[in-house]
C-alpha cells in the first residue's frame, strides 16, 4: 500500500520483543498529518517501545515504519530534519546553562526558532543561565521539550510530557502543544494523563500489555467504554487505573 | 507530501559542539589536575636532572624527564579523561538524545578529540613553559620527528581510550579502567623508573605497549639519534587496533 498524502506516520504489524517479553505485538497505527495522537496505556503496556520504532531509536522484530512516507532507519538523516523527538528521562550536557544547550540545537537546524522563543514557549526563560544539573526535574523536561521543537519539527514524538510537572507548567505545556497543532505539527503524545489526552489529542490508541485495543476519539473511547469519562473508560478497558502508570 | 532534503549540519554545528565540550572540559576542573598539574611536579622534582649532559647538548632532564612528562599528559588525556567523558554522555542518554537530532554522535567524539588535543597542546605547552626558561631545558635535537612522535602517540592514546569507553559500562568503571590501564601501561613503559630495572620480557612488553613506545621514541627525537621503527610500529599498530575495536565494540547507548 502506498502512503496517502494526507498521513505523516504509518505503522504496520510492528512487533518487538525482548527476550521473552513481547512488547509489542502487532500493532497498526495511522496518524494525520497535522493531528494530535495519543498513545495510551500503563507502565509495561509497550508505549514507549512502539514510539521508539517509529523514531527510528528500536529496530523492530517485523512489520514496517513510515514517517512522512520516510524509513526512520534507512532515511534516518533526512527523517531527523522533520521529526522532533523527547525521550523519557533523557539528560543533556550537565555543565552547561539552559542558554548553550539551546544554542547548540539550534545549530543543528537550517531554520531553527528563535532562543527566546523556544524558552518562552516552556517558561524557561528566568532559568537561560542555569546549569543543567541544578535544574529541577520539572525544569529539564521543559527544556528537553523545548529542544525536542527547537528545529520546527513536522512530526513530534513526546513521551511522557508533563510527568513529574506541577499543574501550572503542565498547563503552559498544554498551551506549547496546541501552539504547535495550530501551525500543523503532527503530534505524537505518549501519556497516561487521561486529562491529558482529553484535552490535547484528536484521536487516542490505547495499548494493552503490547496490544492495539482500540483506537478513537476521547469522547469515542469513553462512549465504547460506556463511562462518563476517559478516566473511567480506561479502567473498564485495561482493568487498571491510569495512576498505577506512575 | 513535499520532499525532505537530506542536509547535514553545516560547520556551524560542528563549531558548537567543539565549543560545548570545551566549557565541559573547562567546568570539569578535577579532570584537569592531573594532565596538566602532575607533569609539572614531576618536572619540577627532576630538575636536577638538568645538570647533566647525555648526548649532543641535550641532558638527562631532556631526553628522559620531558620525553615522559608528555607521555604522561598524552596518556592521562587519551585513556583517562577521553573515555570518561564518552561514558558518561552515553550512560546519561546524551548521546542517545544526540541521536535523534540531525547531528551524529559520531560529531561528539570528533569534538571531543578535538578538545582532548587543546588540552594536550596546553599540557604540553604548560610543560615546555616552565622547563624551557626555568630548568634550562632543550627543545628536541630532531623538531620535526619529536612533532610526528606526538601525533602518532596522541591517535595511539585515543585509539587506548576509545577501547576503554566502549568496555566501560558506566562513567565510574571508564575512570577505573582507565586509571588501571594509564598506571599498567605507565608502569611497564617506564613511569615509576627506567624499563630496564624490570624482568626482560616485561621490558620488552612495555616498550611495544603505547606508553613506553612514545617514551622511547620521543627520547630518541630528543637525543637526535635514530628512533627504534619498532616503537612507531608498535603506536600504529596501537591505533589500528584500537580503532577496529571501538568501531565493533562501541555502543551509543
Amino acid at each position: 500500500m502506498d502512503d496517502t498524502s494526507g498521513t505523516a506516520v504509518v505503522a504496520e504489524n510492528l512487533r518487538k520483543r525482548y527476550g521473552g517479553t513481547i512488547a509489542v505485538d502487532d500493532v497498526s497505527l495511522r496518524v494525520e498529518a497535522g493531528e494530535c495522537a495519543g498513545i495510551l496505556g500503563v507502565n509495561g503496556a509497550g508505549k514507549t517501545t512502539l514510539v521508539e520504532m517509529i523514531a527510528g531509536l528500536r529496530v523492530p522484530d517485523g512489520g514496517r515504519v513510515r514517517v512522512l512516507g520516510l524509513d526512520p532507519r534507512r532515511d534516518r538523516a533526512r527523517l531527523r530534519q522533520v521529526m522532533g523527538v523527547q525521550l523519557q528521562q533523557a539528560c543533556l550536557h550537565n555543565a552547561l546553562t539552559v542558554e548553550e544547550l539551546v544554542r547548540l540545537f539550534r545549530s543543528f537546524y537550517p531554520d531553527p526558532r528563535p532562543a527566546d522563543e523556544a524558552l518562552e514557549l516552556v517558561g524557561l526563560t528566568g532559568q537561560r543561565r542555569t546549569r543543567f544539573d541544578r535544574l529541577s526535574a520539572g525544569q529539564r523536561q521543559r527544556l528537553s521539550v523545548t529542544l525536542a521543537l527547537i528545529g520546527r519539527p513536522r512530526v513530534a514524538i513526546l513521551d511522557e510530557l508533563t510527568t513529574g510537572l506541577d499543574p501550572r507548567a503542565r498547563r503552559r505545556m498544554w498551551e506549547a502543544i496546541r501552539r504547535l497543532r495550530d501551525e500543523k505539527v503532527t503530534v505524537l503524545l505518549v501519556t497516561h494523563a487521561m486529562e491529558e489526552a482529553a484535552r490535547l489529542c484528536d484521536r487516542v490508541a490505547l495499548l494493552d500489555r503490547g496490544r492495539l485495543v482500540l483506537v478513537d476519539t476521547p469522547a469515542g473511547m469513553a462512549a465504547r467504554a460506556g463511562a462518563a469519562d476517559l478516566d473511567d473508560a480506561f479502567v473498564a478497558l485495561t482493568g487498571k487505573a491510569p495512576e498505577e502508570a506512575g | 507530501m513535499t520532499a525532505v532534503d537530506a542536509r547535514r549540519p553545516g560547520p556551524g554545528a560542528w563549531l558548537a559542539m567543539i565549543q560545548c565540550e570545551i566549557k565541559m572540559v573547562a567546568r570539569d576542573t578535577a579532570g584537569l589536575v592531573v594532565p596538566i598539574g602532575l607533569p609539572l611536579l614531576i618536572l619540577l622534582s627532576a630538575s636536577p636532572a638538568a645538570e647533566h649532559v647525555v648526548v649532543n647538548g641535550r641532558t638527562a632532564l631532556d631526553v628522559h624527564v620531558l620525553p615522559l612528562v608528555f607521555t604522561i599528559v598524552m596518556a592521562t588525556i587519551g585513556i583517562v579523561n577521553l573515555p570518561s567523558f564518552l561514558a558518561l554522555y552515553r550512560r546519561t542518554g546524551i548521546l542517545r538524545r544526540l541521536s535523534v537530532t540531525p547531528a551524529s554522535p559520531a560529531m561528539v567524539l570528533v569534538a571531543q578529540v578535538v578538545v582532548s588535543a587543546l588540552q594536550t597542546v596546553i599540557g604540553v605547552g604548560a610543560a615546555l613553559a616552565v622547563a624551557l626558561p626555568a630548568l634550562d631545558a632543550h627543545l628536541p635535537a630532531r623538531p620535526a620527528a619529536a612533532l610526528g612522535v606526538v601525533l602518532l602517540a596522541m591517535a595511539a592514546m585515543y585509539a587506548m581510550g576509545m577501547i576503554v569507553a566502549a568496555v566501560a559500562p558506566t562513567p565510574n568503571s571508564a575512570v577505573a579502567i582507565g586509571l588501571v590501564g594509564f598506571l599498567a601501561f605507565g608502569a611497564l613503559g617506564g613511569l615509576f623508573g627506567a624499563r630496564e630495572g624490570l624482568p626482560d620480557a616485561l621490558a620488552t612488553l612495555g616498550g611495544v605497549l603505547p606508553f613506553g613506545a612514545t617514551v622511547e621514541a620521543l627520547s630518541g627525537a630528543w637525543a637526535g639519534g635514530t628512533i627504534d621503527p619498532v616503537h612507531l610500529v608498535s603506536l600504529a599498530a596501537a591505533v589500528v587496533a584500537g580503532a577496529v575495536a571501538s568501531v565493533v565494540l562501541f555502543r551509543w547507548d
